[in-house]
């Protein structure tokens, strides 16, 4: 017999502001739906080990996709047309689209860095709509990730993106998932980290919008590793002290990318959040 | 045990750069003259093929080079210590969050650079943990 994984890739054909878009999305398990956003410049498959975990697969519809541009979604039509700049309507707009079009009912949003601070937007505006986020590495506003050398002709942009964020993770992670984070970092295309960063450096400011959150309409778990100094713990302890009733954990030991540069650490840290969004 | 950072202590840094079997994948267009300061004290490394071919103790005004990276003592000691606390983990962390860490020059070889140069500092901590 082959040894396939659990989990199921397949193509989703859906508008986002109005403009038709073929986005890549895998999934795994049954019950409620887990939605899950990856970090910038990267793609789906940092969740992979997360796709794979049968104690999490056996309760939680595990959703993941490619944002456009990124991974095996392609760009829109004409993108060549347009320097690409990620913007904080558009990403709501492309999260929206993505699980309205798959038809998940109330699920939970789970997102990691700029999907960490994007999240913080979708509770804020959609608290009625979904179950609960939990966000990985969130900040509510998070100038400073950006520079000019993350698209410059003289400079091999897959390198240089892998190497500059590779130091985000913790020193003490398995260097296996380490790798494997610089290696899908390192299959971006031009420019599509920098339009990613271009949003939450400058675009993305969730400060006020955090402070609507009704965590008794919508839960909100927030988990920041000790060793990110994109999302320092100390950004992300700002945003939950301004939401009551929000969890916020520090991981130990644990850098910006913790469900796949340590995932035996980081399920540590999330099954007891999946638990509180399973609770009704 | 040589001392960080003397001479023999960066002897042994050129030593674990030389021997290291990433860089001699990653490292063959990496050729630099790179300035480097621990507190008072500045080495230029003359880096050719990802190895240290040189190593100029004190060097004056009229040994150029392409960029530079200096930091105080106390600095350097964190990112060389057996736990590199958050933030003095790793070159890039310093770069972002603390401004007592400098590179300068022109930035745009060390960027050009960067894979290779990240793995070299990597090792810097490493002989660190051995002698620091």
């Amino acid at each position: 017999m082959p040894e396939f994984e659990p989990i199921v890739g397949r193509y989703l054909n859906v508008a986002i502001q109005g403009r038709n878009h073929r986005i890549y999305v895998e999934e795994a398990g049954e019950g409620i739906p887990l939605l899950c956003l990856h970090t910038a410049g990267a793609d789906s498959r940092q969740f992979r080990h997360l796709l794979n975990d049968e104690e999490v697969t056996r309760r939680f519809r595990v959703v993941c996709f490619d944002m456009p541009r990124h991974g095996r979604s392609d760009p829109p039509d004409e993108w060549w047309l347009e320097s690409y700049e990620l913007k904080t309507e558009e990403y709501l707009a492309t999260i929206e689209a993505l699980w309205k079009g798959l038809q998940l009912d109330r699920p939970v949003v789970m997102g990691c860095s700029m999907g960490g601070a994007i999240v913080l937007r979708v509770a804020s505006d959609f608290q009625d709509e979904i179950r609960g986020i939990i966000g990985l590495e969130s900040a509510a506003h998070a100038p400073g990730r950006y520079n000019e050398f993350l698209l410059h002709p003289a400079v091999h942009g897959g390198e240089l993106v892998a190497t500059y964020t590779f130091g985000l993770n913790a020193p003490q992670s398995p260097e296996e998932g380490k790798r494997d984070n610089w290696w899908y970092y390192a299959q971006s295309g031009p420019g599509v980290y920098r339009g990613d960063v271009m949003f939450y450096s400058f675009d993305f400011d969730a400060r006020e919008h955090v402070k609507t959150i009704d965590t008794a309409k919508c839960k909100v778990s927030l988990l920041t590793g000790s060793y990110d100094y994109s999302c320092t713990p100390a950004m992300t302890e700002k945003v939950a002290a301004a939401i009551p009733g929000c969890r916020y954990t520090e991981m130990e030991g644990m850098g910006h990318f913790p469900m796949i540069e340590n995932y035996a650490l980081f399920r540590q840290y999330l099954l007891p959040e999946l638990e509180v969004m399973e609770a009704d | 045990m040589a001392e960080f950072p003397d001479p023999d202590w960066m002897a042994a840094f050129a030593d674990r750069v030389a021997s290291d079997r990433e860089l001699a994948i990653i490292g063959g267009k990496f050729d630099v003259d790179m300035g480097i300061t621990f507190g008072e004290r500045r080495y230029v490394l003359r880096v050719r093929q990802g190895k240290i071919e040189k190593i100029l103790p004190a060097p004056g005004f009229d040994v150029p080079t392409q960029f530079e990276i200096r930091a105080p003592m106390e600095l350097w000691q964190r990112f060389l210590s057996e736990t590199p606390p958050p933030l003095y983990h790793d070159i890039f962390a310093m770069i972002m969050r603390v401004p007592e860490f400098v590179l300068e020059g022109d930035t745009l070889v060390a960027m050009q650079n960067a894979r290779a140069l990240h793995r070299m500092m990597g090792l810097m901590q490493k002989v660190g943990k051995e002698h620091a």
